[in-house]
């Protein structure tokens, strides 16, 4: 390890008392502006504070996020959490471990030869007094310590650790014991169970409500709050606003403004007004006149081009979006599992037009979070009925079709790629085309429209167009820029407009669609040439971690011997180019039903210096088996009128059945700055079942799910 | 809207509440009774995620009339400790970290304890017949079943 840079969030909070709470004798406590989403980052970084300062691990708590006392990191997205939270943590840690030694040797006047460090404390060896980190946080010298952007050589040969530890999860012992507490479960004296009355479809203004129900309501107990088009029933028993929710839907009443558009998307996607910007090397997007593809005359050089289709995901969590609110006192609380928890301080502050420091928002945990799903809305929405009835808790959950219709999926995208591959095996010419809706539409103090019911409360159902992202790997063109050398490429960005489903950041953002649909027509321009789908990899490729992780998948997996009749596929991808590297094989065995069926995955991925082994193994297997449900069953179905999958029979996802057997390896980089592996495994997932799907049939499949009817589809084509 | 005074006995306790009388098993649990470990995810018995043991079996609580289960015998996540701690199939799950979110956990515990109470080895096709229904989206599947697979060994 040579250097070390601390990242971003050391820059706005440079003070050991930013990171660390030293006030409750033997444990350590530590502030994150990162949450835990299921990724588990809480041990990641108490293990990270362990490694380092040398307290032991069940010494270390990781205190949950709340606006009021904790940094302000930005979003948990985007794979960064390790990298921004668990830099800027371990950069912390160097720093209090090595003032501590010199504290210390200073104090005791001794050498570090006669020291015993062990559980926080370090010992004279001679004289046996003791000193702990604990004694140190009391010091007007811990008090005024800064810690540096980045640490050199001689700083950094203080601190020895291993990267191999095996731990219990902080949450685990809860979590098999049923005491785990979610935001469904907060229970507060007095408090109200509500329940939002949504309109059949998005675009629907509130015309009545009957008396007789008003009139039931009253007689049960059960509070009716309305404000414009926006609709929920509020009571202290839960049971009873479920049940009159049903009731509910056959005594409100809406005019439609605006039906969705019941055309096949991929025709929208190609003929709706759209923006196009290019995208260069680099992974930026920019307004310049984009090209038309080339042509190749030459015999020696063989073309190909192909469209690959990809319908809208759904983030679909086992547990619905759901926060608790209170409005006391002119000051909002509210406890929420979203990933953005400091954005919606300030997009409730905006809304109320109050000041940001009258809003606290505090984590608490939710069902699995893959992106931006209903977790805002609801945090939002529950401060609104809040305001309404002050002193009262109001726990606002959303049901399963609440979740399933309103959440924002992922875009259904196209891509139009165009190759060309000379008699040597390279590829002299890429062009990729992405269409698609927009992954960004997070809500924020300036886009408070994006909240789903921001239009039911002013009943405003105008649309406003989104707006084209530019930043490097930003969205629709995340990993459209491929790592490989080509000697030419043509990138394009089209953002679509009008499309009828609401969308924003669901994991990979556009990385899953880019990744497949280029690390498999890759397969497919290399075959044209005979050339084997590891060599064209490694042959396009300059970056030594990259074509090491190729060159360890493709060792793993010549170690097992294929089943009968099964085929294997390979794909790779570096996260947005810059974070970690990933290579996938699978092989599968496609049945005369034409189901898909897991035999194996090898999963090799370097994400720099390993934080957390066996947190990144989970990782990327989870998001594999994730990806592999999107690639084998996953599809948003709806028509004119509205959405259809709005249950688990209709929106299907992968399950115990279908799970393979894992080769998963994590190579080491220690010293490298930590790489976030939250997403990197899912468009290579895409890609490899893809290509091994194409060698069962012999046929390339373009439309993803690779269901019996979409596969039959193609092969009838 | 018509009350029923009900007797329950979950995990082993016998509790007298008065309930609205169709109300779900589920929220009897949860709200009345406050064992939260047991989660509601789609209220369609299409999830996993509410089981609980009704004499043994394994049920999903979401759709059941609370009224109807008197005078069974109810055990949650929380009462599948014994004695000695945790249930083996806790253990396992606690020893291989066999969670990601965690809101489907309980549920698959629930159902992998009813399996191994009635057959301490079950084939791996009883094994996929007890996860049936159970769905997972974090992706812990592998974990999981490496936990259960444990158990066989164990």
């Amino acid at each position: 390890m040579n250097q070390f840079n601390s990242g971003p969030s050391i820059n706005a909070y440079n003070k050991l008392s930013h990171w660390f709470d030293f006030s409750d004798p033997g444990t350590l406590k530590v502030y994150s502006g990162k949450i835990d989403i299921g990724q588990h980052i809480s041990s990641t970084l108490a293990l990270i504070t362990s490694k380092i300062t040398e307290i032991k691990y069940d010494q270390i708590e990781i205190i949950k996020l709340s606006t009021d006392i904790s940094p302000n990191e930005g979003i948990t997205a985007s794979s960064l959490s390790v990298a921004n939270s668990g830099s800027a943590i371990k950069a912390a840690s160097i720093t209090l471990k090595i003032n501590f030694l010199n504290y210390a040797l200073e104090s005791l006047k001794i050498k570090n030869e006669d020291i015993l460090f062990e559980n926080g404390v370090i010992k004279d060896k001679n004289s046996n007094k003791t000193i702990s980190y604990w004694d140190f946080a009391k010091t007007d010298d811990f008090r005024k310590i800064i810690i540096p952007e980045n640490f050199d050589e001689n700083s950094l040969k203080r601190i020895n650790y291993e990267n191999n530890q095996k731990i219990e999860l902080k949450t685990i012992n809860d979590i098999v014991t049923g005491k785990y507490k979610y935001v469904h479960d907060i229970n507060f004296p007095k408090m109200l169970h509500a329940r939002i009355v949504r309109p059949p479809s998005y675009h629907c203004k509130l015309t009545k409500i009957n008396e007789d129900f008003k009139k039931r309501l009253v007689e049960n107990d059960i509070i009716l709050f309305v404000k414009g088009s926006f609709v929920a029933i509020l009571s202290l028993d839960e049971f009873l606003v479920i049940k009159f929710l049903e009731i509910a839907k056959n005594n409100i009443f809406w005019e439609e403004k605006k039906q969705l558009s019941g055309d096949n998307v991929f025709n929208s996607l190609e003929k709706n007004e759209k923006e196009s910007l290019l995208v260069k090397s680099g992974g930026e997007a920019f307004y310049e006149e984009i090209t038309e593809k080339k042509s190749f005359d030459d015999p020696k050089i063989k073309s190909l081009s192909t469209i690959f289709k990809k319908s809208y995901l759904m983030h679909g969590p086992i547990g619905p979006s759901a926060s608790c609110a209170i409005y006391n006192d002119n000051e909002f609380t509210v406890f929420s599992h979203s990933q953005s928890i400091f954005a919606l301080k300030y997009s409730i502050s905006k809304y109320f037009d109050i000041d940001p420091n009258l809003v606290t928002l505090k984590f608490m945990p939710g069902s699995g979070c893959y992106g931006h799903n209903g977790a805002d809305d609801v945090a939002f929405e529950a401060s609104v009925i809040a305001k309404a009835y002050p002193e009262r808790h109001i726990l606002l959950k959303w049901t399963r079709e609440d979740e399933h219709l309103w959440e924002p999926y992922g875009s259904a995208s196209l891509n139009k790629v165009f190759g060309a591959i000379n008699d040597d095996g390279e590829i002299v010419y890429w062009s990729n085309e992405a269409y698609s809706d927009t992954y960004l539409s997070r809500p924020s103090d300036i886009e408070l429209n994006n909240f789903t019911s921001y239009k039911f409360l002013t009943n405003n159902f105008v649309i406003t167009k989104s707006k084209p992202k530019t930043s490097a790997h930003m969205g629709i063109h995340r990993n459209l820029d491929p790592l490989y050398n080509f000697k030419e490429t043509r990138l394009v960005k089209n953002l679509v407009h009008d499309l009828p489903l609401r969308t924003s950041a669901l994991r990979t953002l556009g990385a899953f669609a880019n990744v497949t649909a280029s690390e498999s027509f890759l397969n497919d321009l290399a075959s044209i040439k005979n050339v084997d789908p590891f060599d064209i990899r490694i042959n396009h490729l300059d970056d030594e971690r990259a074509i090491d992780v190729l060159k360890n998948l493709k060792k793993k997996m010549e170690i097992f011997k294929s089943k009968k009749g099964s085929s294997r596929g390979i794909a790779f991808s570096r996260y947005k180019n810059s974070a970690a590297y990933c290579a996938v094989g699978v092989e599968l065995n496609v049945t005369d039903d034409l189901e898909i069926k897991l035999n194996h995955a090898w999963i090799t991925v370097d994400a720099g210096e390993i934080a957390y082994e066996d947190g990144i193994k989970a990782q990327v297997e989870g998001g594999f088996i994730q990806a592999a449900s999107w690639a084998l069953y996953e599809e948003v179905i709806f028509d004119s009128k509205e959405i259809i999958s709005k249950d688990w029979d209709s929106y299907k996802i992968i399950g115990f059945d279908n799970i393979p057997v894992f080769t998963t390896s994590v190579i080491d980089q220690k010293g490298s700055p930590y790489l976030g592996v939250g997403e990197v495994v899912a468009g290579p997932t895409g890609a490899a079942i893809s290509n091994a799907l194409c060698k069962a049939l012999g046929q390339r499949i373009k439309i993803l799910p690779f269901t019996k009817d979409n596969i039959t589809k193609e092969l009838l084509n | 809207m018509n009350y029923l005074d009900c007797s329950f006995k979950i995990n082993g306790n016998l509790k007298k509440i008065s309930i609205i009388e169709d109300k779900s098993l589920i929220f009897v649990i949860r709200n009345e009774l406050g064992l939260t470990g047991t989660k509601l995810g789609c209220g369609l018995e299409q999830c996993g995620s509410c089981a609980v043991l009704i004499d043994g079996e394994k049920r999903l609580s979401c759709t059941l009339l609370a009224k109807d289960y008197q005078n069974c015998e109810i055990t949650t996540i929380e009462g599948l400790e014994n004695d000695n701690g945790l249930n083996n199939v806790q253990k396992a799950f606690k020893e291989f970290n066999a969670a990601q979110c965690g809101y489907c956990t309980s549920g698959i515990i629930v159902s992998i304890t009813a399996l191994f109470d009635k057959n301490k080895k079950p084939s791996s096709q009883e094994i996929q017949n007890a996860l049936d229904g159970h769905l997972c989206r974090c992706g812990s599947h592998s974990v999981v079943l490496k936990a259960i697979d444990s158990l066989i060994e164990n």
